[in-house]
């Protein structure tokens, strides 16, 4: 770009392209700065700040050796944080690191584009990541600095309150019809390549536990899902919703049981049951989580398995919805088969012996298996237990340990203690994990279960009832049933958290915003070609299709580009006139009924002339009007008595009578 | 370069259908990332990475409208440009002219194959833009046409017009030689010149005509608001010059026609009376910048027929 060579630096002193540059930059880094390893949004800022430095003072500019050898050293720490540069987490890291080493070799114009474009990428790949409302301001912040950006880059010289004026009126003038775009184009209903999986697991159930395990959920606050009931809602003491259910237990750590192909075992629903609405915060895990006991699979990308538990084929990495009926009463159809028993008695030989004894005393006692899980709750009830989010180390006698010595714990210890019990008691039972109750939110109408609702229960099979959930947690804290976590040990909350939990008109803020952000999960992350097709149904078109969206769209963007170009056509409406102009105006209007018109050339003196010969009687009324006009236009400044001159002058020109030719 | 619509007449206004517009590299660029984009965006299903992709791509369609106002209605009142000397930069002025109410930033203009410069018009003003000319040979250059254009604002369009309002522009030869000036009759009788002291008498005040340099302007006077008058010198002592084509003794009628043009040019430039003596014309001695122009423009069109 030859004229007056643009972007290349001058003198010193940072230009302002690379100050827009580096600022496009600093913000798309900042949007990941949370997300990326610590060192990557260090390293990024840090090269930046030496960019401006070096620019500042015209030296510390490195050699392309130098550069060379922090490219390769930077890629090479990449992969070994990541093992691969593929999928959204390395890649971002990546793009980083590289658009800070490209800004120590910005020179031109085409480097300073370069750079925008990256931090473009780089908000495109933090929407990729996460899209709650929240962030949506800062990713508009973001868009709106790299327009400016380019706006500065473009033109050079443009201020930065004008660049930003320049590039916030175009992005008002597109947001309509990004809108329109967003709602018509049509989206395609699969992927075109496979998404790289990230390795990095947000936080969510697991597929095993020990009994401290929960503790990392039960203190976040984080959304893990929302649901909404058709109807009327269960009870609180039976919102259990079930997530992974484990068997396998080697004296500390319950785990899933390995895949084995069995039949889901049939069961009678009882009770009522309950239709209703789940959106599901991503959490990187197969698990969907749903009411207790759900009636059959919400979808064909999801399993049903036979311990009822929900299974998708795909990690859960975006928001996603599903609609489920589950009951919370069933009774066993058909008896335990003999491989199930085996599997849910199983106990690690030679451990635990005191709970060994207890189980055989308890077992003497009862008639039932039912009055022995009734007795086994009653111990735990008198046995002086405590419920406590920072209970004691436990040794290698996991359920020993807590069972006779330290009695404190929560809901991980008591339900691995008592399915411990029970299998000891020859009883088959399992581990349940999963979430316990939730927050109504009034103003959306739904709960918000989060992950500090996370617990764990048993089931015990009892013959003539089949599995049967048990919670020994609520034996220890019944009120855990009514109230959550947070209520009942606010001292495993954060200060922030607490605070939010202390006041009510801050909970009702949060409900709203809660409300507010469901709104958005629902009607805008989820919107999709299905959404579309429903959207083209309602606007009166029977059967619509793709073809269909592919014409509203075009119309949308013909009807947006001719409102567009009328808009910006219309530019700025030509400066009004001076008071003098305008007198003068009036002036040659009125000399214009008596004598030829001004020429654009003719000067008021050379106007003067033409009336002369034209009009000899008003000459010279019209000849010191005009020649009036001259002076206060083109005569010495006179200052402050200026105004008052213009004003007689209209005056005259007003009181200027002419008698028509 | 011929125009079915034919040349156009100066002033004219830049109307729609005229201006071209296309993307600027840069603009090729983003519209490239912003596909990359739209499949990422599609690929992941994820609605706020399609909005933020939708919000460019209007975005973009939103730049290319300011940029095509920004030339739009732009006036193009003249074209001039002053003769130059072979092998020395000249410039073609063009003034343009703004009366829409907002300013016009980034105003360009090139001639084919030349940078473009670039300049502002202010809302309801007018501005003039320097177009650098080079020629490398003598005569007569025709400019056709003249290229406006606008990458303003954000660079990712050009829009471009060509404005053909063809002009021509002598180009005087390059005044080169170290040979002495000779005087009036010299080179005819060999007669040693007459060294007078070049000193210059004052004779008297004349009104302003076009053409006079503003040097000569009696600005003193002026201030007092007198009338735009010009001083005359006669050159009492100063020599009368005729330059000789035939006298000359260089081989190369190049060669020739550039001392010549040089002694013009010093001898204008010394206030000097000279005249110049061709095969085919004879220009009596006199000066001024009209002098000065006769017999440059004879020098540049020596020998290259009526049509340049």
């Amino acid at each position: 770009m030859p004229a007056a060579a643009p972007g290349v630096e001058a003198g010193r002193g940072a230009p302002p392209p690379l100050l827009w540059a580096c600022a496009a930059l600093g913000g798309g880094v900042l949007l990941h700065a949370d997300r990326v390893p610590a060192w990557t949004a260090f390293l990024a800022l840090a090269l930046i700040l030496w960019r401006l430095a070096s620019a500042q003072r015209g030296r510390w500019a490195p050699g392309l050796a130098l550069r060379a050898l922090l490219a390769l050293a930077l890629v090479v720490l990449v992969l070994a944080r990541f093992r691969t540069l593929n999928g959204l987490a390395a890649g971002t890291t990546l793009l980083i690191l590289m658009a800070g080493l490209k800004l120590l070799e910005t020179r031109t114009r085409r480097d300073y584009y370069v750079l925008v474009g990256t931090a473009l990428f780089l908000l495109l790949a933090a929407c990729l990541d996460r899209q709650g409302l929240m962030r949506v301001p800062l990713y508009a912040l973001e868009a709106w600095v790299c327009c400016a950006a380019l706006a500065v880059i473009g033109a050079q010289g443009l201020a930065p309150r004008a660049a930003l004026a320049l590039a916030g009126r175009a992005l008002l003038l597109a947001a309509p019809l990004a809108a329109l775009l967003f709602v018509f184009f049509p989206r395609l209903p699969g992927a075109f390549w496979a998404i790289p999986r990230d390795q990095q697991a947000l936080t969510g159930l697991a597929d095993s536990m020990t009994p401290g395990s929960i503790l990392r959920l039960v203190t976040s606050y984080d959304t893990a899902f929302r649901v909404r009931f058709a109807a009327a809602a269960p009870p609180p003491p039976e919102r259990y919703w079930r997530g992974p259910v484990l068997h396998d237990f080697d004296g500390r750590t319950w785990r899933r049981a390995p895949v084995a192909f069995q039949l889901r075992p049939p069961l009678r629903f009882l009770g009522p049951a309950y239709r209703y609405h789940v959106w599901l915060e991503p959490s990187r895990q197969h698990w969907w989580l749903a009411l207790d006991t759900p009636a059959h699979s919400p979808d064909l990308h999801a399993q049903l398995t036979d311990d009822y538990e929900l299974i998708a084929d795909e990690p859960v990495v975006q928001g996603l919805t599903f609609e489920a009926l589950s009951y919370t009463h069933t009774s066993a159809a058909a008896p335990l088969a003999a491989g199930a028993r085996r599997q849910d008695t199983a106990l690690p030989p030679g451990s635990n012996p005191r709970t060994a004894a207890l189980a055989a005393s308890l077992r003497q006692r009862s008639a039932s298996d039912a009055e022995l899980v009734q007795a086994a709750l009653e111990y735990l009830r008198r046995g002086g237990f405590v419920y406590s989010l920072e209970p004691p180390p436990l040794g290698a006698n996991a359920v020993d340990d807590f069972l006779f010595q330290t009695r404190e714990g929560f809901c991980g210890h008591y339900a691995s203690a008592f399915v411990a019990l029970m299998r000891a008691a020859g009883i088959p039972a399992r581990v349940v994990t999963g979430y316990l109750g939730g927050e109504w939110n009034p103003v959306a109408r739904f709960f918000v279960i989060r992950q500090s609702d996370a617990h764990a229960w048993a089931e015990v099979w009892l013959e003539g009832r089949g599995w049967t959930r048990v919670d020994p947690t609520a034996v220890v804290a019944p009120e855990r049933l009514r109230r959550g976590i947070l209520d009942l040990l606010p001292q495993g909350l954060s200060v922030s958290e607490r605070l939010i939990h202390g006041a009510p008109w801050l909970a009702y803020l949060l409900q709203r915003w809660d409300a507010a952000n469901d709104w958005w999960s629902e009607h805008v992350l989820q919107f999709d070609y299905g959404a579309q097709l429903d959207l083209l149904a309602r606007l009166g078109i029977s059967a619509p299709d793709a073809r269909h969206l592919g014409w509203a769209f075009m119309l949308a963007l013909l009807g947006w580009l001719a409102l567009i170009t009328w808009h910006v056509g219309r530019g700025g409406r030509p400066p009004r006139p001076d008071a003098l102009a305008r007198a003068y105006a009036r002036l040659c209007r009125k000399l214009a009924r008596i004598a030829p018109p001004r020429a654009p050339h003719q000067g008021p003196l050379s106007l003067a002339a033409v009336i002369a010969a034209h009009r000899p009687e008003v000459a010279p009324a019209a000849r010191a009007l005009l020649e009036r006009y001259a002076q206060l236009r083109y005569g010495p400044p006179q200052g402050a008595g200026h105004a008052r001159a213009v004003a007689e002058f209209r005056r005259a020109v007003a009181q200027l009578a002419l008698r028509g030719a | 370069m011929h125009r079915r619509q034919g040349d156009d007449r100066l002033p004219v206004v830049l109307e729609r259908r005229r201006l071209y517009i296309l993307p600027t590299r840069a603009g090729a660029a983003f519209g490239a990332l912003l596909f990359l984009m739209l499949v990422a965006g599609l690929n992941y299903a994820n609605s706020l990475a399609l909005f933020l992709t939708f919000l460019l791509a209007a975005f973009v369609l939103v730049v290319m409208q300011l940029c095509h106002r920004n030339l739009l209605g732009v006036q193009v009142q003249s074209l001039r440009a002053a003769p130059l000397f072979a092998g020395s930069p000249g410039v073609l002025r063009v003034w343009l002219g703004n009366e829409a109410g907002t300013a016009r930033l980034g105003l360009e203009a090139a001639l084919e194959g030349t940078p473009r410069v670039a300049a502002d018009v202010a809302a309801g003003a007018r501005a003039c833009l320097d177009v650098p000319l080079a020629a490398a040979r003598r005569g007569r250059v025709r400019i056709a046409r003249v290229r406006l254009s606008t990458a303003h604002p954000f660079g990712l369009f050009r829009v471009w017009t060509w404005v053909h309002a063809p002009l021509e522009v002598w180009v005087y030869p390059r005044p080169l030689g170290r040979l002495p000036m000779p005087v009036y009759g010299e080179l005819q009788s060999g007669r040693q010149a007459h060294l007078a002291a070049g000193a210059d008498e004052w004779s008297g005040l004349r009104p302003f005509r076009d053409g006079d340099s503003p040097r000569a302007v009696d600005w003193k006077a002026y201030a007092r608001e007198a009338p735009l008058l010009v001083k005359e010198y006669t050159a009492g002592g100063a020599e009368l010059r005729l330059f000789d084509f035939a006298a000359l003794r260089l081989g190369d009628t190049e060669a020739r026609l550039c001392q010549l043009a040089r002694w013009v040019v010093d001898a204008e430039a010394q206030g000097e009376r000279y005249g110049l003596l061709l095969p085919s014309l004879r220009l009596e001695p006199d000066r001024g910048p009209e002098h000065r122009h006769r017999c440059l423009a004879a020098l540049a069109a020596f020998g290259l027929g009526p049509g340049g």
